[in-house]
């Protein structure tokens, strides 16, 4: 009876997240029936991130700075990005089998069931490579942090900042899977092409790259709003005015994959044809 | 052979992800340009300047354009999937088809990588190589790529048996292959140790060992070490995806049967 009593909007909004959390924690129970796959995984993760802090611990033994960035803000840099592509891989990666549900005619099942199509598919899997990316980009984090001399009052921005940088990833990713509804194939290669791009040029401070770079990582695909923009305001490289874009960039990025999903969905004409 | 022929046809017929492997493989030089580029200035790092770090990356261009062309998400998903116990009953030997299958695909992007490269080096201007030896050691050096590729991806693959997705296992290969290769940042700028780990293992062969002898950072008697090297890396993974394959085949279960 309570229920209906509640405001329309707010019992579907409801189910959504109990489907949600439902499904996921049923992958969870599904992890841990397989612990060698959840091991090989998340090592799998660990190596990535070890990589990225053995690179970067190299290139500070050979240059004392990076267009004014020092090791431990770099290290920040690096270390947030990791964050955000492993909380898409733990908490949506099932955005990534878009493609290959489409191309096998595996989005039938879910549009014939009472919830949303983007929740069923982000929900159906869990990458265990995201284990290690989160823990060792915290510790990556943390040791910047504090190398980097930020101190405790800025603790919530940094909380904040994994957050919001957690759903522009998925967002994006998930909006550019959801091109594999129009373009079909197995491998969601736009997102993978994105992922490239973050992985070599949003490491680095985005000042060393042309003008074009620039305005596409900030305002096209805004990448930047993931890691980049809130280091640098937490560095001191950018005024605190840009923390404003990053609430923004979480509602863009949001919407544009929701949208792009409903439109794929449209467009969704089952397998075989 | 017929495997090799079937995988460049299914390869070239999929123009898009023939043109996204460039794509990829352009971005990251690109990237690299800018970096090493604000790096470097009109100094030099590691025993590098600008116009030898600029054939560095458009060496490392080609290599791991090449490298990243081979069809492993398609042997992967044959063991993901199942389809390897259907392989088991056939009269062909699966290491040797699915070597064929991955060269093949490799041979499909050869085109795409030179135009690319052709591109990058008359907008670029790297430095030209050391002498005329240096050039045809480096192209001979280049070729060992396609069994070394292989040889690593196969390895990655098996891991398949064990695991339920290929992408975790993928990425790790991919950043070892990055780092180690010393197309991340040149190994001459590690630390004596880990210069140490990176030529002791076969990643090194697909960026450093041709930009080595291009650049004549070795003498030709070095270059052909190398090159006997990246020959027995070649032989060696070959083999050592031989042993695993033998133990992993027993664990076969398919859709949890």
């Amino acid at each position: 009876m309570a229920d209906t009593q509640t405001p329309a909007i707010a019992v579907p909004v409801r189910h959504v997240f109990a489907i949600y959390w439902r499904t996921w924690f049923a992958q969870i129970r599904s992890i841990v029936e397989y612990p060698a796959d959840l091991w090989v995984m998340a090592s799998a993760g660990a190596v990535w991130n070890i990589l990225q802090f053995a690179f970067l611990a190299v290139l500070f033994a050979n240059v004392p700075d990076v267009a004014g960035w020092g090791y431990h803000e770099m290290l920040l840099l690096s270390g947030l990005l990791s964050v955000a592509g492993g909380c898409n891989a733990l908490f949506w990666d099932g955005a990534w089998s878009t493609g290959a549900m489409v191309i096998k005619g595996d989005i039938d099942y879910r549009i014939t069931r009472p919830a949303p199509v983007i929740i069923q598919v982000g929900s159906s899997h869990i990458g265990m490579q995201s284990i290690g990316e989160v823990v060792f980009g915290v510790a990556m984090m943390v040791y910047g942090w504090i190398g980097a001399g930020i101190g405790f009052a800025a603790i919530p921005i940094g909380v904040l900042a994994i957050a919001c940088a957690a759903v522009i990833q998925s967002a994006l990713v998930t909006a550019l899977c959801a091109v594999n509804f129009w373009i079909k194939g197995q491998a969601s290669i736009f997102a993978f092409l994105m992922i490239e791009l973050q992985g070599n040029a949003m490491k680095m401070p985005l000042g060393i790259f042309p003008i074009a770079v620039r305005l596409v990582a900030m305002f096209i695909v805004p990448v930047a709003f993931i890691n980049f923009v809130p280091v640098a305001v937490v560095t001191g490289h950018m005024s605190a005015w840009w923390l404003a874009g990053i609430p923004a960039a979480v509602v863009g990025s949001v919407l544009l994959a929701a949208g792009v999903y409903r439109l794929g969905l449209r467009a969704y004409d089952s397998a075989g044809h | 052979m017929a495997f090799a022929t079937i995988a460049f046809k299914r390869k070239i017929a999929y123009k898009t992800t023939w043109l996204f492997s460039v794509l990829f493989g352009g971005w990251a030089l690109l990237a690299g340009l800018a970096v090493w580029n604000h790096l470097i200035g009109d100094g030099e790092i590691g025993g590098y300047d600008w116009q030898s770090m600029k054939a560095y990356l458009v060496i490392g261009f080609l290599t791991t354009t090449l490298a990243w062309a081979g069809a492993e998400w398609d042997m992967a998903n044959r063991i993901l999937d199942g389809l390897v116990a259907i392989d088991l009953t056939k009269p062909v030997d699966f290491q040797r088809a699915r070597a064929g299958e991955y060269i093949g695909g490799m041979m499909a992007s050869v085109p795409a990588a030179v135009l690319g490269t052709v591109i990058a080096v008359l907008v670029f201007r790297p430095a030209g190589p050391v002498s005329p030896l240096a050039a045809a050691l480096t192209v001979f050096s280049l070729l060992f790529i396609f069994p070394l590729a292989f040889g690593i991806s196969y390895l990655a693959i098996l891991c398949c048996f064990v695991t339920q997705r290929f992408l975790g296992i993928q990425w790790a290969k991919d950043s070892m292959v990055a780092f180690f290769s010393g197309m991340m940042i040149p190994i001459a700028l590690m630390p004596g140790w880990l210069q140490g780990v990176a030529w002791a293992m076969p990643f090194v062969h697909f960026t450093t060992t041709p930009a080595s002898i291009y650049l004549g950072r070795v003498d030709t008697a070095g270059a052909l070490g190398l090159i006997a090297a990246e020959a027995a890396w070649a032989v060696g993974l070959l083999v050592l995806g031989r042993l695993i394959w033998r133990q992993l085949v027993k664990k076969v279960t398919v859709h949890g049967g």
